[in-house]
């Protein structure tokens, strides 16, 4: 099976400990919920993420370097 | 009046209604289908009652009080015979009937199912996910359930026959089960074939088997006694027969009111359903609310005849049923009977709401039209929401004609007089304006710049006209309003449709014309779309002043020149103005003082720069590059390649080399307008574009330009050159024609050996179209009008040339030769079979030398398809659009950077991963943002302001009128141009 983690396009995912969620969710004055979601399930997602956690995504951009995204994973 | 003070909406809340509340709303039961007595006097308790508002002017209220207008009317009620299901919530019904129990009707769920449940609706309710989810899961979940977890009785399945029907499926004991039994017990019968004892089951092992005492068994057999479904179902496994048959019993509605009665609150909290606010058992219907007459009002004939609304129409029928229904019950009807009029009322009671429902006859009118009932009126493009709310008819619009006129600036519209004195503008009168005031009412409504209203300051609203307009004038006082006409410098918004994007509307400034159409600058047709070809435009007048300054700061056309798109200006020199360019600067032609003159004319440049030199005969002259480098700013420093292909240097607001073509300061990304627009402004890029423009025409009109059927001719010997370039080609086909045949082509790689023959024939054709137009374009000069065009980038291609002059090349339908016509052949001119290219819609001749019948009826074949494929693609990508737009139209960037819905969910956290507007960036590919040169910019800015404090620079004026503009951008008028405009400009 391909990992499609691994692939080049697909950005860097990583499970954001407490602090850091904490630290997002003062940032931007938002709730967990109100965070764009991402799938259990999705292939990109690291082994370890669960239900609840929050990833940050870090993306290659052509303007700002790279651009950071913070997604909650949810079931289904 | 007290009620029309400004309130605030603190929630809505949606739910339904008890009928208990529909009565006590109601202002009178309706208990007659008659609408109007002899006298035309509406009936008391009929559906025209009184009571239920007023529609017909000076009649009063008889619940309010009030007169028509100001009575919004008011409920009344019909009390059912029987109740009836409500369609809307026919799937919903289906649902709570297979999710509860039939006997206690409990939620089939066990309380853990039921916590869960609870606490996955908080959830869903968090993460803003629909709950209808959790309800359907919910009763997924229930429909598995066999026996009620709280009573213990056996569940059904429920069947639902649309739209309003519901079924209990029993399996019930068949009327012939001693037969089916004894039959199974004889030898040979259906025992159990597997256990080997192919012969009799005795009653006694029957009994033995299923553990029934065999006086029961023999009971049974006999036919004295039913078995129970316990022990119906061990016999049926013991013998394995089938003694049960589907029972389809139906649920009347009052069977299912019942039903949902006894649905407990919290068993309904959990299913995501307020119980507060709505009771299941609400969805069946045992009281119809008659909407007020406001709501479906009749009109009167011109033969004095009424004729009632739909709605009416439906009404009456309901209440003619569910009378007869009423008399029938009285009168002992058989059930027969009444189960058909309560059908019946069912029937009316759903149209009613919803007459489009599938597998129902839609209830008609006489004439055998569909009746329009409630949810029609809601649904659809020309429903209420649609069609009434999101989207009506405004006032102060017009729509006319478009032509153009390159005397206007872009950020101008022409507005017929025709339009200009039916739109108004109001003034306030004041002491500063009063004059003009009175002087817009004394023209009268006729004479332009007039007025057609004027308001007191007690409110009352005079209309000027011819007679009064004297009169009137002299009354207006300070305090007044006075609707006048629209004038030069008001500001306007201008639309094409289709509005696919931000461009398509932007806000013009008014210049009044005479004739009857709209009139535009031709740089503005690239954002709007248009073209003079017979297109219409809508012009919408501004009302009030905060529109008005929005209008003029964020939607004026000089704001819209970099389109958001791609960070590049949509708006640009086009066509002839790129031409006109092109001629001026490509082979720079030098012009004595009468001609350089002449070219600058149209702008705003007032004198000649020093000239470039003498020629022969002593005469000054100045370059096109030189003429064209006035328009430039003076600190202009660009170099970039041309479309024509060569190196364009710009220094110091100097054309020093290169051509001016599309590349420079067309649409769609000119150099020079974008950097001009990204370092002076949007102003300054303004009058490059309006002057680049009058420059251009100039330019063109000069050289005068023109195409005609000589300019694609080529001599004899080239196109012998070309008709043996063809003839090549023909033989190469014939060849490959040929190894095909003798089944020697050799397949390319994943294809099959026919696809190979195709494909190679195509490229073969291809490259003779190519070859024979290079033939061409040798034989074509560089003065040639269609080569300017081409290569400037002005209109057309070199390939539009090639098949003008040379050859047209192969037609295609769906990227293939032409292969459709007869059997085996395209067209009867040719054998069956033929593979040749003649055959397949290859086109030898070219346009200029006409095509043979066989080649335009390809022709058009391939032309077909172009046509059947821009119609398709318009009315998918208009609905692509419009779903588009309603998923995205509540998206907003709040002034943290991030983007969010309404419900303040993140949707970007940064507006476009890097929080820049695109059309704020540099648009180069590499070095997005050229640093240093900005670090230039503001220390130049700064050695410049020295001496003065500060250092930041004045903001860019933009919220002026173009003339003030003009003036601040160091751009006088003359003097005698500022004076025609002057005092009636200045009012905004
Ligand atoms: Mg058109
Ligand atoms: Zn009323
Ligand atoms: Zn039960």
């Amino acid at each position: 099976m391909v990992d499609v983690s691994q692939h080049n396009l697909v950005p860097e995912h990583s499970v954001l400990d407490n602090g850091g969620v904490e630290a997002v969710l003062e940032d931007y004055g938002v709730d967990r919920t109100d965070l764009p979601k991402i799938t259990r399930r999705d292939p990109a997602l690291p082994d370890e993420a669960e239900v609840g956690d929050v990833i940050e995504i870090r993306r290659d951009s052509r303007t700002a370097d790279n651009a950071l995204v913070y997604r909650l994973v949810v079931d289904s | 009046m007290s009620d029309q003070t400004p309130k605030e909406i603190g929630s809505v809340s949606f739910g339904l209604m008890d009928p208990e509340t529909y009565r006590e709303i109601s202002a009178t039961k309706i208990i007659t289908a008659d609408t109007y007595d002899d006298d035309g006097y509406p009936i008391d308790m009929g559906l025209m009652d009184p009571r239920l508002g007023v529609i017909d002017p000076g009649l009063e209220c008889r619940t309010c009080g009030k007169h028509s207008g100001s009575c919004n009317g008011h409920f009344g009620h019909i009390e059912l015979a029987a109740p009836v299901i409500h369609v809307g919530f026919a799937k919903l019904m289906r649902r709570l009937l297979r999710g509860t129990c039939r006997e206690c009707s409990r939620l089939l769920l066990t309380e853990e199912g039921m916590d869960e449940l609870r606490s996955r609706l908080v959830r869903t309710q968090q993460l803003g996910e629909d709950p209808q989810d959790v309800l359907k899961a919910a009763i997924r979940q229930a429909r598995k359930t066999d026996r009620c977890p709280y009573c213990a009785s056996e569940q059904y399945e429920v069947k639902h026959e649309k739209p309003t029907t519901y079924y209990e499926v029993q399996d019930v004991l068949v009327g012939d089960y001693p037969e089916k039994m004894a039959a199974a017990m004889q030898p040979g019968g259906s025992g159990d074939e597997e256990s080997g004892d192919t012969g009799a089951t005795s009653p006694q092992e029957l009994a033995e088997e299923t553990g029934i005492d065999l006086s029961r068994i023999n009971e049974i057999l006999s036919g004295e006694f039913r078995p129970r479904p316990e022990d119906r179902q061990s016999i049926e496994e013991a013998l394995d027969v089938d003694l049960t048959e589907e029972d389809m019993n139906k649920l009347m509605p009052s069977d299912i009111r019942d039903w949902f009665e006894d649905v407990p609150n919290e068993d309904l909290e959990v299913l995501g359903i307020d119980a507060e606010s709505s009771r299941p058992e609400w969805m069946v219907l045992t009281v119809l609310p008659v909407p007020p007459v406001t709501a479906r009002p009749s009109i009167t004939l011109d033969n004095g005849q009424r004729s009632e609304d739909d709605l009416t129409h439906k009404l009456v029928d309901i209440i003619r049923i569910n009378q007869r229904f009423m008399e029938n019950r009285e009168a002992g009807a058989p059930q027969l009977i009444i189960e058909d009029l309560w059908e019946l009322l069912q029937y009316h009671v759903t149209t009613f709401m919803d007459n489009e429902i599938s597998g129902t006859p839609p209830a008609r009118h006489r004439s055998g039209r569909p009746l329009k009932t409630l949810s029609q009126r809601l649904k659809g493009k020309e429903g209420r929401f649609r069609g009434s709310l999101s989207g009506k008819r405004v006032n102060f619009s017009a729509r006319t004609v478009i032509s153009p006129d390159p005397t206007l600036s872009l950020n101008e519209v022409g507005v017929p007089e025709r339009v200009a004195s039916e739109m108004t503008q109001t003034m306030n009168v004041n002491l500063q304006n009063l004059e003009d005031a009175r002087r817009y009412v004394s023209n009268g409504p006729v004479g332009h710049p007039g007025a057609n209203y004027v308001q007191r300051p007690d409110g009352r609203r005079l209309k000027v006209t011819e007679k009064n307009c004297e009169e009137l004038a002299e009354k207006v006082q300070a305090g007044w309003e006075v609707n006048r006409h629209l004038v030069d410098g008001d500001i306007v918004i201008f639309n094409r449709q289709p509005s696919l994007h931000r461009m398509s509307i932007m806000a013009h400034e008014v210049v009044v014309m005479p004739y009857h159409t709209f009139r535009l600058n031709t740089t503005v047709c690239p954002p709007y779309n248009a073209d003079f070809d017979g297109d219409e435009m809508n012009m919408h007048a501004l009302q009030n002043e905060e529109a008005r300054a929005e209008a003029r700061v964020l939607m004026r056309v000089q704001e819209q020149i970099l389109s958001p798109r791609f960070g590049e200006n949509i708006i640009g020199a086009i066509q002839d103005h790129i031409s006109g360019t092109y001629l001026l600067t490509h082979r720079n032609p030098q012009f004595n003082k009468t001609q350089a003159l002449d070219l600058l004319r149209a702008t705003q440049v007032d004198e000649l720069p020093a000239a470039d030199g003498e020629n022969d005969t002593g005469e000054a002259y100045w370059s096109g590059r030189t003429l064209f480098s006035e328009l430039l700013p003076e600190d202009l420093d660009l170099e970039f390649t041309s479309s024509a292909g060569d190196e364009v240097i710009i220094e110091d607001g100097q054309l020093i080399e290169g051509t001016i073509d599309e590349d420079a300061v067309g649409a769609f990304g000119g150099e020079v307008v974008d950097r001009v627009i990204k370092t002076d402004g949007s102003t300054r890029a303004r009058v490059l574009i309006n002057e680049v423009a009058a420059l251009a025409m100039r330019a063109i009109m000069h050289f005068g330009f023109s195409l005609g059927i000589d300019d694609e001719s080529i001599p004899g010997a080239a196109e012998e050159q070309i008709d043996e370039a063809i003839d090549n080609a023909y033989d190469r086909v014939e060849e490959l024609i040929t190894t095909y045949e003798a089944d020697e082509l050799e397949s390319l790689p994943g294809r099959t050996v026919d696809e190979t023959l195709e494909m190679k024939i195509m490229q073969t054709l291809g490259k003779a179209r190519d070859s024979a137009g290079d033939i061409a374009e040798d034989h074509f000069a560089d003065d040639n009008p269609a080569v300017i065009m081409a290569e400037s980038g002005a209109r057309g291609s070199l390939l539009n040339l090639t098949q003008m002059a040379a050859c047209v090349g192969q037609q295609a339908v769906r990227g293939e030769r032409i292969n459709r016509g007869y059997e085996d052949r395209t067209l009867s001119h040719y054998e069956p079979n033929d593979l040749s290219a003649e055959a397949h819609g290859f086109v030898e001749h070219s346009y200029r030398g006409g095509l043979d019948p066989q080649e335009f009826f390809f022709h058009a074949m391939g032309g077909r398809e172009g046509l059947v494929d821009t119609a398709v693609r318009t009315s998918k990508s208009g609905y692509l659009q419009r779903r588009l737009i309603n998923a995205l139209s509540e998206l907003e960037t709040q002034y943290d950077g991030t983007v969010r819905d309404t419900r303040d969910t993140v949707v970007q956290f940064e507006f476009g991963e890097d929080g820049t507007s695109p059309v704020q960036v540099s648009s180069g590919e590499e070095n997005a943002i050229d640093v240093d040169a900005i670090a230039d910019r503001v220390v130049e800015a700064e050695f410049d302001a020295e001496g003065s404090e500060a250092v930041a620079a004045a903001a860019r004026p933009t919220n002026l009128s173009e003339r003030a503009d003009d003036r601040s951008a160091g751009l006088d008028l003359p003097p005698a141009a500022e004076a025609a405009t002057g005092g009636v400009n200045d009012d905004d």
